[in-house]
């Protein structure tokens, strides 16, 4: 009975974390985005990641906002690198812890 | 009266090494990206498709009817991003272009190739660019070409709404009767497609259109 209700307990936790899960928005200060292809390319290079829910530009803050998916991580180099891979520069990364 | 000396000197210096090369925008895509683009002017029609394995260099194939003689080029097309500067601001790039593949001269065929560089420097708001090839192409042409762009941008519109430019192309081509042509050119730019109309002073009208997928 005590075994069982150990079990129960222990599941119980796992469940509630789950739920409780932090996922990640990402802002990204990005140099050079200067028109419509440059936002192009920036979605699409994100796009293909599958730690990437979602991307959206906005050129007029030169902004890259990036929602990375709940059991997923994307870190600061990683990210970096990929904007640099698109032919741009990265100016500064901010994150923001989303509770689910 | 010096500033505006300068900066008379300035434009004068851009108009005077202006350049009927076209003025291709970002001739290299994303990693993974391809570019299809048709050109049209008093010179030739062109088609070229190119694929960007990286940031850094595109391949494709390009094909050329020359106005003139009625003969078709058929080129495989490298175009490497030399330097690339970003600003907050502005973006500035050095392209350097080569070509080879065969000229068509109604079933005579010869070698041809083409080099050139092409730079462009653009903000939101402004552009500027200038472009040169040297066509090497049998008995059909040879000969360099080059031509230099500005342009501005009436209003600043969002990611996905329609960007509008009035754009100045001056194309010089030694060879030719009339050495320079002046193309007054309107842009309209929307996401990932991007079109070009013009008439230039000798009345020769360009379209441009350019696809990313």
């Amino acid at each position: 009975m005590k075994k069982t209700l150990q079990t129960l307990l222990f599941t119980v936790t796992l469940t509630l974390s789950a739920g409780a899960m932090a996922s990640q928005s990402v802002t990204v200060h990005v140099n050079g985005l200067v028109c419509d292809f440059c936002a192009t390319a920036i979605e699409k290079v994100f796009g293909k990641q599958d730690a990437v829910e979602g991307v959206q530009v906005d050129l007029n803050e030169k902004i890259v906002s990036i929602d990375i998916k709940d059991d997923h991580q994307m870190s600061d180099e990683e990210i970096t690198k990929l904007v640099m891979d698109s032919g741009y520069n990265v100016e500064s990364i901010e994150r923001v812890e989303r509770q689910e | 009266m010096r500033f505006l000396k300068t900066t008379a000197l300035m434009a004068a210096s851009m108009l005077s090494i202006a350049i009927t090369t076209p003025t291709e925008a970002r001739p290299v895509s994303y990693p993974g990206g391809w570019t299809a683009m048709v050109m049209n002017n008093g010179d030739y029609n062109s088609a070229h498709i190119h694929y960007s394995p990286s940031a850094k260099y595109s391949i494709g194939y390009r094909f050329e009817h020359r106005r003139d003689s009625d003969a078709e080029l058929h080129l495989g097309q490298l175009n490497y991003l030399v330097k690339r500067r970003n600003t907050r601001e502005s973006q500035a790039n050095i392209y350097l272009k080569t070509a080879i593949g065969v000229a068509d001269d109604h079933g005579d065929q010869n070698a041809a190739g083409s080099i050139g560089f092409a730079t462009d420097w653009e903000t939101r708001r402004y552009f500027t660019s200038y472009e040169n090839r040297y066509l090497s192409a049998g008995p059909i042409e040879n000969g360099f070409t080059q031509s230099a762009r500005v342009g501005i941008a009436p209003y600043v519109a969002d990611y996905g709404s329609l960007h509008t430019w009035l754009m100045l192309e001056v194309s010089h081509e030694p060879k030719a009767e009339d050495k320079l042509e002046i193309t007054p050119l309107v842009r309209f730019f929307k996401g990932p497609n991007l079109a070009e109309f013009g008439v230039s002073t000798d009345g020769d009208v360009t379209f441009n259109f350019i696809k990313r997928f």
